[in-house]
């Protein structure tokens, strides 16, 4: 039935997340990938964004919660925005991506993508149905 | 023919409003699914009737200009 709901954003598809990373300007190296921290330690994510100076991004999937998480050493966070700022961006470019492709699977068409000045994207999306 | 729509709203934290227009069909309950599958956990779920006005209204309120916010305060200037 027709309804209206509200979505906490999961990363749960790689490829949405890959294309939100690139979408930020960080294409991840895909596959088992050392994340390097502090003095060279190194944990193994799913996918890795290589920093220059150590203190890598990656992200590793939680097959208990079913969803990729960002890990990284914070003590070398060396991003322009925070981490907090970062996941934020990368989650709404994440459920862009998400919803658009869905979309598309299911035969709807977008019909009106508009950026609010508060930040927010609304997306329509339209299929008639005999 | 009857046209589906469905209208997201993607906050800048990520959270995503969403919201069935018109009789939704199985189309929607499909797509809605199959989102909500990748997407996350849902937090809220209202019947449509109840919840799309507000949700206009509120678009309509972001939308607006300050001075037309001023005006509708004080009709009598």
């Amino acid at each position: 039935m027709s309804h209206f709901s509200t979505l906490k954003t999961e990363l749960r598809d790689r490829q949405a997340l890959v294309e939100a990373l690139n979408d930020l300007g960080c294409s991840p190296l895909e596959g088992a990938q050392p994340v390097r921290g502090y003095r060279g330690q190194t944990v193994t994510a799913d996918l890795a964004i290589p920093q220059a100076e150590g203190g890598d991004i990656g992200f590793r999937f939680n097959a208990e919660a079913g969803c990729y998480e960002l890990v990284a050493d914070l003590d070398l966070w060396r991003q322009p925005v925070p981490i907090e700022r970062f996941l934020a961006r990368l989650t709404q470019r994440y459920a862009l991506h998400t919803i658009l492709a869905a979309s598309a699977e299911e035969g709807f068409q977008v019909s009106q993508q508009t950026n609010h000045q508060d930040g927010s994207i609304e997306v329509v999306v339209t299929r008639w149905d005999g | 023919m009857a046209q589906r729509s469905i209208r997201f709203r993607i906050r800048p934290d990520g959270r995503v409003d969403e919201v069935v227009e018109g009789v939704a069909g199985d189309g929607c309950q499909a797509l809605t699914e199959r989102l909500e599958s990748r997407l996350g956990t849902v937090q809220q779920r209202k019947p449509t009737a109840e919840a799309f006005l507000p949700a206009v209204q509120k678009l309509a309120l972001n939308q607006q200009s300050l001075p037309i916010q001023g005006l509708a305060l004080d009709p009598l200037t």
